[in-house]
């Protein structure tokens, strides 16, 4: 079983983009092999060396323990990044680059997809 | 994004071994009881999969849903409450209704056995739920021919 996982959310501001990267760790460790790929706001999480909002973690350590957790495939939009003026080497991960016209096909590698 | 996501593999559905007509689902509510036309819509969802004589291993709770599952809250006389609608949907079913403990303790949502560990007040958590850890969902996953996704934002 491969699982998809969407992030979409700002790195902080909320505990969403924590508690969706603790589902991809999760997963992991139950042997689901989890991608993820971020949209939208969710490429912010890719920022690296961002001030941490103090009652927050840090959004880059958990991001660092996604290769520990053999959590390898790592997906990003191109038209999200292009929201934000983002270039792939502004990103603290290796990613690979996905078009939105290509997202469907991407989703369909996978048994499951769950968006956040 | 769209807050409701449905996940399905095409070429599972396309497969011949897998019976259409009995699915084995896992629901995720991330939306809040407050929330109301999107919690409403994964209860609806989750009893009409239930009616069509489908089967549900589990209903996990996350984020902002784990508030459906506080047995504290109070809900205007004539407003739904999601809280006993679910209740009632899991003694109907023997449904079994999951609730993230991390997130959960966080929202003050505790049973008795937390609320000793923690040396709180009281308990809080509503009949017919029970606190789990995020393994459960990553059971139900590998486990469900369809898994359900209900969103916050």
């Amino acid at each position: 079983m491969s699982c998809l996982i969407t992030l979409s959310h700002a790195p902080y501001g909320s505990q969403v983009a924590k508690e969706s990267l603790d589902v991809a760790l999760v997963l992991s460790a139950f042997e689901q092999q989890p991608a993820v790929l971020f949209v939208d706001e969710g490429v912010l999480q890719l920022l690296p060396g961002s001030q941490i909002p103090s009652p927050h973690k840090h959004i880059g350590k958990i991001l660092s323990a996604l290769e520990m957790y053999d959590v390898n495939e790592l997906w990003v939009e191109q038209e999200s990044l292009d929201q934000f003026g983002l270039a792939i080497d502004d990103l603290s991960q290796t990613v690979n680059v996905v078009t939105r016209i290509r997202l469907g096909q991407l989703c369909a590698q996978y048994h499951q997809h769950l968006v956040f | 994004m769209a807050g409701f996501s449905y996940m399905s593999d095409l070429n599972m559905a396309a497969s011949p071994s897998l019976d259409l007509t009995s699915l084995t689902y896992a629901i995720v509510v991330r939306c809040g009881p407050h929330q109301q036309s999107r919690a409403l819509s994964a209860f609806q969802f989750t009893k009409e999969v239930l009616l069509q004589g489908h089967k549900v291993l589990s209903v996990f709770f996350y984020q902002q849903g784990v508030h459906t599952a506080s047995g504290l809250r109070v809900v205007p006389q004539d407003e739904l409450n999601l809280t006993v609608l679910w209740q009632q949907l899991s003694l109907d079913y023997d449904l079994d209704l999951g609730v993230c403990i991390a997130a959960a303790l966080q929202a003050g949502i505790t049973n008795q056995q937390e609320a000793n560990r923690y040396e709180l007040g009281s308990d809080s958590l509503a009949s017919q739920f029970s606190l789990v850890g995020l393994g459960q969902l990553a059971a139900a996953c590998a486990e469900c021919d369809r898994l359900v996704s209900f969103g916050g934002g």
